[in-house]
C-alpha cells in the first residue's frame, strides 16, 4: 500500500505513515467489531444451549444489542475509589487493552498479513504476557482487598498457564522450522490445503493443550477464577465501572478472539483450505479469509460450549491441572515432535548422522512410509503419555479428595 | 430425588472408582448433551409441550402470553353486579382485619338520612404497592365481593397511583367470570342471594351505577332487571333527608325528626360556617390520603370540636395550620 501511495506522489515517509495508519485503524476496527459480534454470538449460542432465545429485540436478531450496551456503558458513571491509586487505576484497563491490540498486528487474516514478523510467535507470547501486568495494576490500584485478591489469583493463573501455552507452540515451530506465522501457514498447505498440523498426532495433542491453556489465559470458563463473577464479585474489576469496566471486557473478548485466531493459524492451517490455491489472486484471498474466520468462530463456539457445560475449577485444582497435567504432557509432546521431525527429515537435514555414526539410512524409504513410521511412533508416545499422566493425576486427586470405601472400612481416615 | 422427568440419556453417573481410567469421558458426554440441546433449540420447533425438556421455552412476552391458570392471583379487585350496578361489598371489614400487611382501608357508607351505617362501602382503598397478593382477603370475604385479579401489568411511574380507590377497584362480575369461570360458578348462587339481601337493607341511593366509568364493564342499563327495580328508582330521586324519611311516617313525626336533624347538623357544623364543608369532605378525603387518621375515624370529630371549647384566635390558628397541611398534601 505504501508503494502505491509513493507512486501517487506522496513523500516516502508520508506514504508509510498513511498506509500504517489505515492498517492500524482497520485492525482496531476489526478487533472491536469482532468483539461486539462475539458478545452477541456467545449470548445467542449459550441461550440456545439453555433452551432460551437470547437477545433478539434490538435490531434484527438482536444484532444491535452490543451497540445499545456500548451506549449504556458510556453513559454510566465512572467512579474511582477515593483511596485508589488514581494513575494506576486509570492505566490498568489501558494496559490490558493495549496488550491485546498488539497481538492483532501479526494475525493473518486469511493470507493477508498486516505485519510479517519473522518472530511472530514470540511476539504473540510476549504481548500475551503483558496481561498479567494490567491485571495486577487493576488489583493493586483499586486499593481493595477483594480486587487485590482477584488480581493475585488472576496473575497466578496467567503465569501458570503461560508456560504450557508457550511450550505447546514449540512443536509447531519445530515442524515448521520458523517462528513466522506466515511460514507456519504456508507449511500447512500440503494435501490440497488440508495439511493442517492438527491432523498429525503431535499437532493434535499440541492443539488440545494450547487451546486448554488459552482458555485459562483468556479467563474463560472453566478457568474464569480471576473474575469469578458469582464468588468474588468480579475480582480485579471490582472497583471499575462504566467505560473502564467495558474496556476490561473489550480486552477480554478481544484476547479470546486473538486466541481463536492464533489457534486456527497454528494448528488448523490458517486460511488454508480446499480451493484457495485453485482460485488464486483476490478471490482466493477472500476464500482464505472466509475459511480463517469460519475456523476461528468454530473455535469460539467450542469455548462457548465448554462454558455452558463445565463448572468452574477451584484454585488448587486449577494450579495442579497446569503444573501436574498440562506441563508434563507438553514436555512429552515436544519430545515426540522432535522424533516426528527427525523421522521425516532424517536424510535431508541431518545426513551427518548416517555418515558419521552409521545410523540406518532411510533415503530409500518412501515419503509415505516415513510418514507412517512417524505417525505410529509419535502416536504411541503421546497416547502413552496421556494415559499415564491421566492415571497418575486421577489417582492423586482421588487420594486427596475422596475417601474410598476400603479406607473407611479400614478406619484409615 | 427422582430424575424421572429427565430423558435417560441426560443422566450421566460418574463412577468414581480408583481403578477406572477416566480420560474426560464425562466431560465429552456433557459437551455432547449441551450440543444436542443447542441443535434442538436452534433447528427444532419452539417448545409447546411443557412436559418436553428440550427446545426453546421462550414466550415472547408482550406479543405472546401464557394462559394464566384460574387460581392465579395478583391484586385484589372488587366486584359489582352487571345488571344492577350494585357492588357486592358490604363493608364488613373482614378483609381489612385479616390483611397481613394491613393495606385495605374501608370507610363504611352511612344512610344519608339517619346517619346509620348501611351494608355498603363509601370508600375502599387498597395500597397495591404494599399488597403481598396473599389472597386472604378474597378467601375470607363472606360476600365474594373481593376477588384476586389476573392483571399483573401494574408498573407506573407515579407511586401514589398505587393507592387504588373504590372506583378503580371495581370490576363487573362478568369480568371475573371471564377470568375464573369455574371459581365463580362455585360461589355464584350464594353470592347473588346475599347481594339481593344486602340491597334490601340499603337505603335507595346507596349502590351506584358503575357501568360508565369502570374498565371492562359494559354500560349498565339502570333499570335492566325488575328484581332490582327499586334501587335505580331511588337513585333517580333527589338525595336528601326529606325524601328518604317521608315514606312511612306520620306527618308530625316527620316534622319533629326534621327539626332534630337540623339542630344536629347545626351543632356538627359549629358556629363557624367555614368549617362545615371541611367536616363533610373529611371522611373520604382523609381516608384516601392519610390512612392512620382514617382508621380512627377521627377527622369529623376534631373539626367539629373546634367551634366549641376554643377561643376565637386559637381556633383561627388551628384552622390555618390545618389548611396549610391540606394544601401540602395537595388536596
Amino acid at each position: 500500500m505504501a508503494d502505491a501511495l509513493t507512486q501517487l506522489g506522496f513523500a516516502s515517509w508520508l506514504s508509510v505513515l498513511i498506509a500504517s495508519s489505515i492498517k492500524v485503524t482497520l485492525i482496531l476496527v476489526g478487533g472491536s467489531v469482532g468483539m461486539m459480534f462475539l458478545t452477541w454470538y456467545e449470548r445467542r449460542s449459550i441461550s440456545y444451549m439453555q433452551d432460551r432465545r437470547g437477545p433478539n429485540r434490538v435490531g434484527p436478531q438482536g444484532l444491535l444489542q452490543p451497540i445499545s450496551e456500548a451506549i449504556k456503558t458510556m453513559t454510566k458513571e465512572d467512579a474511582t475509589p477515593r483511596e485508589a491509586d488514581k494513575i494506576v487505576h486509570f492505566l490498568a484497563p489501558v494496559v490490558m487493552l493495549g496488550a491485546t491490540v498488539l497481538s492483532f498486528a501479526v494475525i493473518p487474516w486469511g493470507r493477508m498479513f498486516p505485519v510479517d514478523l519473522n518472530a511472530a510467535v514470540l511476539f504473540v507470547i510476549a504481548t500475551g504476557g503483558l496481561h498479567s501486568i494490567g491485571m495486577m495494576m487493576a488489583g493493586w490500584g483499586s486499593n481493595n482487598k477483594f480486587a487485590l485478591l482477584g488480581g493475585m489469583r488472576g496473575v497466578a493463573q496467567l503465569i501458570s498457564y503461560e508456560i504450557p501455552q508457550v511450550m505447546a507452540i514449540i512443536p509447531v515451530v519445530l515442524m515448521t522450522g520458523s517462528m513466522s506465522l506466515q511460514k507456519i501457514v504456508e507449511a500447512q498447505n500440503d494435501f490440497g490445503g488440508l495439511g493442517w498440523y492438527v491432523f498429525s498426532p503431535v499437532g493434535l495433542l499440541g492443539f488440545a493443550l494450547f487451546f486448554t491453556a488459552s482458555l485459562a489465559e483468556g479467563e474463560r470458563t472453566p478457568f474464569d477464577i480471576p473474575e469469578a463473577d458469582s464468588e468474588i464479585i468480579a475480582g480485579y474489576m471490582t472497583e471499575y465501572s462504566g467505560m473502564k469496566f467495558a474496556v476490561f471486557y473489550l480486552s477480554n473478548y478481544m484476547s479470546n478472539l486473538a486466541v481463536c485466531f492464533i489457534t486456527a493459524t497454528l494448528y488448523l492451517g490458517g486460511g488454508n483450505g480446499p480451493g484457495v490455491d485453485a482460485l488464486g489472486g483476490f478471490a482466493g484471498g477472500l476464500l482464505s479469509l472466509i475459511y480463517f474466520l469460519l475456523k476461528s468462530f468454530a473455535l469460539f463456539f467450542v469455548m462457548v460450549l465448554i462454558r455452558a457445560t463445565v463448572p468452574r475449577l477451584r484454585v488448587d485444582q486449577l494450579m495442579s491441572f497446569a503444573w501436574k497435567f498440562l506441563l508434563p504432557l507438553v514436555l512429552v509432546n515436544i519430545l515426540s515432535a522432535s522424533f516426528w521431525v527427525a523421522l521425516l527429515r532424517w536424510d535431508q537435514q541431518w545426513p551427518q548422522l548416517t555418515e558419521w555414526f552409521g545410523a540406518p539410512s532411510t533415503a530409500d524409504a518412501t515419503n509415505w512410509g516415513r510418514l507412517a513410521i512417524a505417525v505410529g511412533l509419535t502416536l504411541l508416545i503421546n497416547a502413552g503419555a496421556v494415559a499415564l499422566i491421566m492415571r497418575l493425576t486421577n489417582r492423586n486427586v482421588q487420594k486427596h479428595l475422596y475417601t474410598t470405601d476400603e479406607e473407611l472400612a479400614l478406619g484409615l481416615s | 430425588m427422582t430424575l424421572s422427568h429427565l430423558a435417560t440419556e441426560d443422566v450421566f453417573v460418574v463412577e468414581r472408582n480408583d481403578a477406572d481410567f477416566r480420560a474426560g469421558q464425562g466431560m465429552t458426554k456433557g459437551l455432547g448433551i449441551v450440543f444436542r440441546k443447542f441443535r434442538k433449540a436452534l433447528f427444532g420447533k419452539p417448545n409447546s409441550d411443557r412436559a418436553d425438556t428440550e427446545g426453546q421455552f421462550n414466550v415472547q412476552y408482550p406479543e405472546e402470553r401464557l394462559v394464566l391458570p384460574e387460581a392465579y392471583r395478583n391484586m385484589p379487585i372488587l366486584l359489582y353486579d352487571d345488571a344492577t350496578g350494585h357492588e357486592l361489598c358490604t363493608s364488613c371489614f373482614q378483609c381489612e382485619r385479616i390483611c397481613p400487611p394491613q393495606v385495605i382501608h374501608i370507610t363504611q357508607a352511612k344512610d344519608p338520612a339517619t346517619g346509620k351505617p348501611v351494608p355498603a362501602a363509601a370508600n375502599f382503598v387498597l395500597e397495591y404497592d404494599t399488597c403481598m397478593s396473599c389472597g386472604y382477603c378474597a378467601e375470607v370475604c363472606p360476600f365474594d365481593a373481593i376477588k384476586m385479579d389476573h392483571d399483573f401489568e401494574l408498573s407506573t411511574g407515579n407511586h401514589p397511583e398505587l393507592d387504588v380507590n373504590y372506583d378503580r377497584l371495581l370490576r363487573p362480575i362478568s369480568y371475573y367470570e371471564a377470568i375464573a369461570p369455574t371459581m365463580w360458578s362455585d360461589v355464584k348462587e350464594q353470592a347473588m342471594k346475599k347481594l339481593q339481601n344486602n340491597i334490601k337493607r340499603r337505603p335507595g341511593a346507596i349502590g351506584r351505577d358503575h357501568g360508565q366509568k369502570i374498565k371492562g364493564g359494559a354500560a349498565v342499563a339502570v333499570a335492566a332487571t325488575p328484581a332490582a327495580g327499586a334501587a335505580p328508582a331511588a337513585a333517580a330521586k333527589p338525595r336528601g333527608p326529606v325524601a328518604a324519611i317521608g315514606k312511612n311516617m306520620p306527618e308530625e313525626k316527620v316534622a319533629k325528626l326534621i327539626s332534630i336533624r337540623a339542630a344536629n347538623a347545626a351543632k356538627r357544623g359549629g358556629g363557624d360556617a367555614g368549617a362545615a364543608p371541611v367536616a363533610e369532605a373529611a371522611p373520604i378525603v382523609e381516608t384516601v390520603v392519610d390512612t392512620p387518621a382514617a382508621a380512627s375515624a377521627a377527622p369529623s370529630g376534631p373539626v367539629a370540636a373546634i367551634g366549641q371549647n376554643m377561643s376565637e384566635d386559637k381556633r383561627a390558628k388551628l384552622e390555618a395550620i390545618r389548611a396549610a397541611k391540606r394544601a401540602q398534601r395537595g388536596e
